[in-house]
């Protein structure tokens, strides 16, 4: 695919993060949109002044009307004018939003592509230590918080102050006393509104939550199925789900009659002030102070002071929640990347794959030591069995090679050069690992042969790789062959299965170093003996480390490290250990007594 | 399969079925006083809101226009008195509406669950559990909104322009007739908006479920992604997913940023038309100015009805389409029921006999071929074969979670389909392979066995399973939480708890099967120990996979293909070297090679990193 042209200018992150003052940071994350949002608050601007003089050429309008009489060509301009003014209200709001708008949603579009990339680049450490859920919670529903801020609440607050100050400076102009008669009841409708959509915001929250517990249980009923069905309990069932819903019903009711309270309570309290500060217009108009005109200028624009008021609680209340999602998202990328170049030492043969630990010991946490003083050496394409049990340090060691981590102290050495020298990235591009189940996903067979080899495959070299890893007949076996999908809109595979897809995928990466977990506990007898075969082709000519579960996969190793709690406790050659008392020897006997156990149990029940 | 489901629900359009409209109405049917009262309530703030603009108008031209001081007072305390009527109108309108809703999604969820819980497991192996959860969920929201906002809104948007066009057609007919005219334009334009707008907004959030499927994939497969570098192209994948989400959400939230201007913008024309024919007739003296202000709010207000009727609309198809599913779902017939005119029982000790008996699932593919056999009372039988020869569906027949094709199963002499469901399902005792515990407290998964236990019974139960040590090993005992799922406690000690489980529901049947990943030694121990205490006396069932299981039956039967192919006890079988012998010398040298290996996991959870 070729590389497209990036959409947007990147973020600034230095200025994102380094501010004490979440919306200082709110304002660096619209980098590259600050002119959009500034035409957007000009045409705020605009519309609110437009809606103004709508109100006010009514007025005058009228007044020119009921004085002098309109007439032909000076009542039609007028009428024009009016629509005129209409017309630009509404383009100023159109424009205004659409600013507003644009700017949300391309600075959130670059948000989502700064954390998923953010997020895939963190340290191994960082994504064994955090939850996948809570991860996935900052980067779409946080995100989607401050996309509504920079549409909707920052627009909102921002429209409703100035048409309530515009409106009340030209209320003002027609008569101050009268402007600030009509402003009486405002800090009161505000306080109440923050107060209710406080409240309001913390039932709706209370309510969710029971929604969440209701979706638990359905999914714990449904999932459970078989058991319910087996004691027979679908009652008991539906009374605890009843139970539950019944909470929920109570809760949505809870929060459905503070709605139902707050809206006509607050109406009446703003329509109190607009009665009032009517009758107060009507009374100055009789008394001569003020014209018809001016007194329908008035009444229009009074309803522009009051009403949006209301809402400003719920913008205040939104406002707070978006800085709180800010604060959850400023977590993540506060979190550093790993450092994937820096190291620049790249042999230009490419590596052999020699290498040594001189004393490595390695820990996750403080004076926790995994891997304790741990030195051996193996030459090019030797292949080194581990083995232990779990927690031993196995998978920790191999963990150091590809840099997953850095050691504690002491060095690896590939080639003689020490690993820290070679970049991540180029260390992992000369290293293969085949897990246990690998992970697979959710795209086709083929694009998971694929996934990772940076280079135009053709399809015979894919079926190559694919019968060499002996899953070749079991693709073809599926209806839509190698595009057949993986996972839960495609295919289930089995772990042997996906095990021979990883082992296909690493031929084809043709990797100098090999790390592999071989567990077959999971497979029939036929397809561990192609297992093993497979796995044999790939590891000729590799440096590989077998994470080994079995015995057969020892025997043939250059090499085999015994270990316990975090040191080498036997090493060396499948003889010579053989010759040694320890576990290794206990291991290998074990073979031996299967047999003669097997035989005197037939015995036994042959003699019966 | 799935696909057919995932592609149900992207369906945009759906055919208006009348059926469908009938049962959503049939819903409300309990509920008809309260909707009466809150239409009541809609037409009462709708008329009112549109009979403001005349009150205005008289204020103007009887009030002020005419210098009445009086009439002025009189006016504006009647507008309050209708301010205070109109209020009360609204708060039944939103109080009565929103409980209904309320009520409305409890009875939709409440119904489903009630019916979920009736149906046979065969519909759950079929259709996906992520597609049940949403129609009890998020389908039965929408169908309540539809009800109630939906109606409500309607109902207000058409009085309310009545009203509107009521009162202007008695003030003035020709700007009436102006207002009129428009009226049809900004309703259409106002429609092709919102459907527009609306199918943009779905396509958004189907991109966005993508986009979140995406990261979730990637984070889950973090170590693959570092380990393959595959950064750089991933970054590039996603930024195809989240353009698209652009570009959708985008388009969505444009049109509505031109929608209202330009609505208005239509109102402008009658707007300005209406000022110069209203401004010639005022210079005339044929009209007063409180009319032609009055007009001008009027114009200016029904922007707002037009935009709710269009918005409901557009929100209408999709609501139509979560009915039709939940619907759907409802129509749903369970394929075990009870028969007529059961056989009452109270224990089902007795033989327990297949004759003849055959099953398939719905493909035909014969599962159970003619299997024949009897059980005498108390007998324990042993189940084994490989992986597809039948063994789970013949369980899954005994306990009735599906009935034969074919022939007859008796238990205590009758066939049991003379039974109910209920009496059979109480009556057998089953432990699955991997236990499934409700999240909740160990006695409360214990409980479950039998409701009415006491503390004491459910402890003694637990002793005999073997399992009273380890909960006490627990912090807090017996009131220990098992997570969701019962994820805090291992394969093994799931296990247990659902022996304990059974042995406390005292069944006459029992039926396991057995594990097959490694448990440690002494818990294993304690597993046998338990099954055992469940076995005694009682008629059992075992798909065994534990040699110590398989020999202590009193009868092994091995399953290949649907069919018995042999059975009799551990030594006739040994003996007769054949598909028996090979199973269990292959157990035997997988049981002895994980026993002896010190480096075997134990549990097979143990994570990589």
């Amino acid at each position: 695919m070729s590389k497209q042209k990036e959409p947007y200018i990147a973020l600034d992150m230095s200025k994102v993060l380094g501010n004490k003052n979440k919306l200082l940071s709110l304002w660096h994350l619209m980098r590259g949109y600050h002119f959009h949002y500034f035409v957007s608050t000009i045409f705020l601007a605009l519309a609110a002044f437009a809606r103004t003089g709508m109100y006010l050429f009514l007025g005058s309008f009228i007044d020119r009307m009921m004085n002098e009489g309109l007439m032909g060509r000076e009542l039609t301009l007028s009428a024009l004018g009016f629509g005129a003014l209409i017309a630009l209200q509404a383009l100023s709001s159109f424009m205004s939003s659409w600013m507003a708008n644009f700017t949300a949603e391309n600075t959130t579009r670059r948000l989502r592509d700064y954390l998923f990339d953010h997020i895939q680049r963190l340290s191994y450490s960082y994504h064994s230590e955090s939850k996948t859920g809570d991860l996935l919670e900052r980067a779409t529903s946080d995100v989607d918080t401050l996309r509504r801020f920079f549409a909707e609440q920052a627009i909102s607050v921002g429209r409703i102050v100035m048409i309530f100050i515009i409106s009340f400076v030209a209320i003002a102009r027609i008569n101050l006393r009268l402007a600030l008669v009509s402003i009486i009841i405002i800090p009161i409708v505000l306080v109440i509104s923050i107060i209710f959509f406080k409240r309001l915001s913390k039932a709706y929250e209370a309510y969710q939550e029971q929604g969440a517990i209701l979706t638990t249980d359905l999914q714990e009923n449904l999932s459970g199925v078989r058991v319910v069905k087996a004691f027979a309990r679908q009652n008991y069932e539906i009374e605890k789900f009843d139970k539950e819903n019944a909470e929920k019903f109570r809760l949505g009711r809870k929060f459905n009659w503070m709605h139902a309270l707050f809206w006509p309570l607050s109406d009446i309290i703003c329509s109190a002030q607009n009665i009032g500060s009517s009758f107060y217009g009507a009374t100055m108009v009789l008394n001569g102070v003020m014209t018809l005109g001016q007194y329908l200028s008035f009444i229009g624009l009074l309803g522009w002071l009051i009403w949006p008021i209301r809402n400003l609680g719920r913008l205040i209340i939104d406002t707070s929640r978006a800085l709180v999602s800010f604060g959850r998202i400023s977590v993540v990328m506060e979190a550093p990347e790993e450092d994937m170049k820096s190291a620049t030492y790249q042999p230009k043969d490419g590596i052999k794959g020699q290498i040594t630990f001189e004393h490595v010991s390695f820990a996750y946490e403080k004076d926790f030591l995994v891997l304790d003083d741990v030195s051996f050496s193996c030459d090019a394409g030797q292949v080194v069995a581990l083995l232990g049990s779990t927690g031993s340090g196995k998978t920790s060691l191999v963990n150091l090679l590809p840099r997953f981590y850095d050691v504690t102290s002491g060095q690896i050495l590939l080639d003689g050069v020490n690993l820290n020298e070679y970049s991540r990235e180029f260390l992992r591009s000369q290293i293969g690992i085949v897990e246990q189940e690998p992970f697979l996903f959710s795209c086709s067979i083929r694009d998971n042969i694929t996934y990772g080899v940076h280079r135009e495959v053709s399809q015979e070299e894919i079926e190559e790789a694919a019968r060499e890893a002996a899953i070749h007949d079991v693709i073809l076996g599926f209806r839509h062959g190698y595009d057949t999908l993986v996972g839960e809109r495609g295919v289930t595979l089995s772990g042997g299965q996906k095990q021979r897809i990883a082992i296909a995928r690493t031929l084809l990466l043709n990797p100098r170093i090999l790390i592999l977990d071989d567990s077959t506990s999971s497979v029939d007898m036929e397809t561990e003996v192609e297992i093993r075969a497979a796995l044999d082709r790939l590891m000729t000519n590799r440096t590989t480390f077998i994470i080994a579960h079995r015995i057969q996969s020892i025997m043939n190793a250059d090499l085999i490290l015994v270990f316990d709690k975090g040191k080498i406790i036997q090493m060396g050659e499948h003889e010579v250990l053989l010759n040694q008392a320890g576990i290794y020897k206990d291991i290998y006997d074990i073979q031996a007594r299967i047999d003669s156990a097997l035989q005197e149990e037939i015995e036994h029940v042959e003699s019966i | 399969m799935s696909n057919q489901y995932n592609e149900e629900e992207l369906d945009d359009v759906v055919s208006l079925k009348s059926g469908v409209v009938g049962r959503l109405l049939k819903a409300l049917k309990p509920y008809w006083p309260q909707m009466l009262l809150a239409v009541v309530g809609i037409s009462l703030v709708s008329f009112l809101d549109a009979y403001f603009t005349v009150l205005n108008k008289r204020i103007i031209d009887e009030g002020i226009v005419a210098k009445n001081l009086p009439m002025i007072i009189s006016l504006f305390r009647n507008y309050a008195l209708i301010v205070l009527a109109q209020m009360f109108g609204f708060f039944i309108m939103i109080y009565i509406m929103g409980l209904l809703a309320e009520q409305l999604r409890y009875d939709f969820r409440k119904n489903l669950f009630h019916h979920l819980q009736s149906l046979s497991l065969s519909y759950f192996s079929k259709t996906p559990l992520g597609w049940i959860m949403s129609r009890v969920t998020s389908d039965t929201e929408k169908m309540a909104d539809l009800l109630t906002w939906g109606v409500q809104d309607t109902i207000w948007a058409v009085t309310n322009i009545s009203f509107a066009m009521y009162f202007m057609l008695q003030l003035n007919l020709t700007l009436a007739l102006i207002v009129l005219l428009s009226l049809p334009v900004m309703i259409i334009v106002s429609f092709k908006f919102r459907v527009k707008i609306y199918h943009h907004y779905r396509q958004s959030r189907k991109a966005n479920s993508k986009m979140t499927a995406a990261l979730n994939e990637n984070i889950t497969g973090v170590r693959v992604v570092k380990a393959l570098r595959r950064e750089a192209k991933n970054l590039e994948d996603f930024k195809v997913l989240s353009t698209n989400m652009y570009e959708e959400s985008y388009r969505a939230v444009f049109l509505s940023a031109i929608y209202l201007p330009t609505i208005q913008t239509i109102s402008a024309i009658s707007l300005v038309l209406i000022l110069w024919r209203g401004g010639l007739q005022v210079a005339g003296g044929t009209m007063t100015v409180g009319v032609l202000q009055a007009f001008i709010s009027y114009i200016m207000m029904i922007l707002w009805p037009i935009q709710d009727l269009a918005r409901v609309y557009a929100e209408m198809q999709n609501a139509v389409a979560s009915s039709e599913r939940v619907f759907s779902l409802l129509d749903m017939q369970p394929e075990i029921r009870n028969r007529e005119n059961l056989l009452p029982v109270d224990s089902l000790v007795g033989d327990v006999e297949f004759e003849n008996v055959s099953f398939h699932y719905d493909d035909d593919e014969p599962v159970i071929k003619n299997l024949s056999f009897h059980i005498p009372q108390g007998q324990n039988v042993a189940l084994v074969g490989t992986t597809g020869g039948g063994k789970t569906t013949i369980v899954n027949l005994l306990c009735r979670f599906y009935e034969p094709t074919d022939g007859v199963i008796r238990i205590a002499g009758h066939d049991y389909t003379q039974y109910s469901l209920e009496d059979i399902q109480s009556r057998i005792g089953v432990v699955l392979q991997v236990p499934h515990l409700f999240s909740g407290s160990i006695r409360d998964n214990l409980r479950y066995g039998r409701l009415d236990a006491t503390d004491e019974e459910i402890e003694e139960a637990a002793k005999l399973a073997g399992a009273h040590e380890f909960i006490m090993n627990f912090e807090k005992g017996y009131d220990q939480d098992v997570g969701e799922g019962g994820n805090q406690l291992s394969v093994g000690q799931k296990q247990l708890i659902s022996i304990a489980r059974a042995l406390l529901a005292d069944p006459d049947i029992f039926i396991m099967d057995e594990a097959t990943s490694s448990v440690d030694t002494l818990t294993e121990a304690l597993i046998q120990k338990g099954m055992h205490q469940l076995m005694s006396g009682r008629t059992s069932f075992i798909i065994a996979h534990r040699l110590s299981t398989i020999k202590s039956a009193d009868l092994i039967m091995v399953i290949e293909g649907g069919q018995i192919i042999e059975q009799g006890n551990h030594e006739s079988l040994m003996r007769a070297r054949g598909h028996y012998y090979n199973l269990y010398t292959k157990q035997f040298r997988h049981d002895l090679e994980t026993k002896y290996n010190p480096f075997a996991d134990q549990e097979t959870e143990v994570s990589a990193a």
